[in-house]
C-alpha cells in the first residue's frame, strides 16, 4: 500500500480538511452545510463532490432537513468517520517520527 | 483517488498535520464563543458599573448614588448583555446538536434566573423594605443567581475554571453584603469585576500556551483536547 496505509478517503486535502473542520466540534454536534462551506473556502459544488465521497465511506452523516419553508443540510462526522480521521492522524504523526529519526 | 489530482495532490505528513491544526483551530473559533472577550466584557462592565456606584454614594448627603451613577451602571450591564448576546448568538450560527441545546439551555436559565431575581425584588420593596436592604439585596441575589449559574455551566461544560469563578463570585456576595454600603459597591468594583479581568487574563494566558503545546503535538479530535465550551 503506497503512503503507509494511509486512508486513501481522507488523503486528499480538501476532504482532510473537511472531516478536521468536523472532527473539532463535539461528538454529537452538526455544522449546516454554509457555515461548513465558508469555514474551507470552497464552492457549494465542490464540497458537495467531497461530502458524497465522505458519506458512501460511512464518515459523514448528512441530515436534509427544513427550517421554516427553507431547506437546510446538516453535516456531522459518524463514529467511524472520526475513528478514521484520529487513525489517520496517528499515522501521519507516525510518519514524522519516521523520518525525523 | 487518482481522479482528484492534480488539483488534490496528498500533501507530506507535515504539512497536513499543519493544514488539519489550522483548519481545527478555525473550525473552533468559528463555532465556540470566545471566553476571554466574555469575561473581559463582564470585568470592565462591573469595574466601571460599580466604581461609579461608589464614587457617587461616597459624595452624596444620604449615601445613595445619583441618577447619573445608576445610568452609568445599567448602560454598563445592558452593554455586557447585549455583546455576549451577540457574541454568542453569531458564533454558533449554523451549529446544531447536543452543545447548541446545551447554550440554549443555558442562556435561558440566565434569562429566567434574573426574571425571577426581577420579581423578588419587586416584592421586597412592596413589603416596605428600606433603600439600604434593597440595594445590599439586589447586589448579593444577582451575585447569588451568577455564581450558582457559573457552578452549573462548569458542569454542563466540564469547565473547572468555571466553576472556581463561581465559588469566587458567591464569595464576593456575602463579602460585599457584610461590607455594608457604600463599601459594598467598591467590593463588588474590585473583587468582582476584578475577578473576571483574572479570568480573562488567565483564558489568554493558557490559550497561548495550548497553541505553543499544540504545535509539537499532533493534532486530536474534540474529545482528546483540553479545549472546552466557554461561559
Amino acid at each position: 500500500m503506497p503512503d503507509g496505509g494511509l486512508d486513501p478517503v481522507i488523503h486528499a486535502p480538501a476532504r482532510l480538511r473537511v472531516v478536521a473542520t468536523l472532527a473539532a466540534l463535539g461528538p454529537g454536534d452538526e455544522l449546516s452545510f454554509p457555515k461548513l462551506q465558508k469555514l474551507l473556502d470552497m464552492t457549494a459544488g465542490n464540497l458537495s463532490t467531497h461530502l458524497r465521497k465522505l458519506e458512501d465511506a460511512g464518515y459523514v452523516h448528512v441530515t436534509k432537513t427544513h427550517e421554516g419553508r427553507t431547506p437546510a443540510t446538516y453535516l456531522r462526522l459518524t463514529g467511524a468517520g472520526r475513528a478514521a480521521f484520529e487513525a489517520y492522524t496517528t499515522a501521519l504523526t507516525t510518519l514524522l517520527r519516521g523520518t525525523a529519526s | 483517488m487518482t481522479d482528484d489530482r492534480p488539483h488534490d495532490a496528498p500533501l507530506d505528513p507535515a504539512e497536513s498535520l499543519r493544514l488539519i491544526r489550522a483548519q481545527q483551530e478555525r473550525a473552533r473559533s468559528a463555532t465556540e464563543p470566545d471566553g476571554r472577550l466574555l469575561y473581559l466584557a463582564w470585568g470592565v462592565a462591573w469595574l466601571v458599573g460599580y466604581l461609579s456606584l461608589w464614587t457617587s454614594a461616597r459624595q452624596g448627603a444620604d449615601g445613595q448614588p445619583a441618577s447619573w451613577a445608576f445610568a452609568v451602571f445599567g448602560g454598563a450591564i445592558v452593554s455586557a448583555v447585549a455583546f455576549t448576546i451577540v457574541h454568542s448568538v453569531s458564533r454558533t450560527a449554523g451549529t446544531r446538536g447536543v452543545s447548541a441545546r446545551t447554550g440554549m439551555l443555558y442562556g435561558w436559565s440566565w434569562m429566567l434566573g434574573f426574571v425571577a431575581l426581577a420579581a423578588v425584588l419587586g416584592g421586597l420593596a412592596r413589603a416596605g423594605a428600606s433603600e439600604e436592604v434593597m440595594s445590599l439585596a439586589s447586589n448579593a441575589l444577582a451575585c447569588v443567581v451568577v455564581g450558582l449559574l457559573y457552578l452549573g455551566g462548569a458542569a454542563a461544560f466540564q469547565d473547572t475554571r468555571l466553576f472556581v469563578l463561581g465559588v469566587w463570585i458567591l464569595l464576593v456576595a456575602a463579602v460585599a453584603t457584610f461590607a455594608g454600603l457604600p463599601l459594598t459597591y467598591l467590593v463588588m468594583a474590585l473583587l468582582g469585576g476584578g475577578g473576571f479581568l483574572v479570568m480573562a487574563g488567565t483564558e489568554h494566558l493558557l490559550r497561548v500556551r495550548r497553541r505553543r503545546l499544540a504545535a509539537d503535538a499532533g493534532p486530536t479530535g474534540r474529545g482528546a483536547t483540553t479545549e472546552v465550551a466557554d461561559a
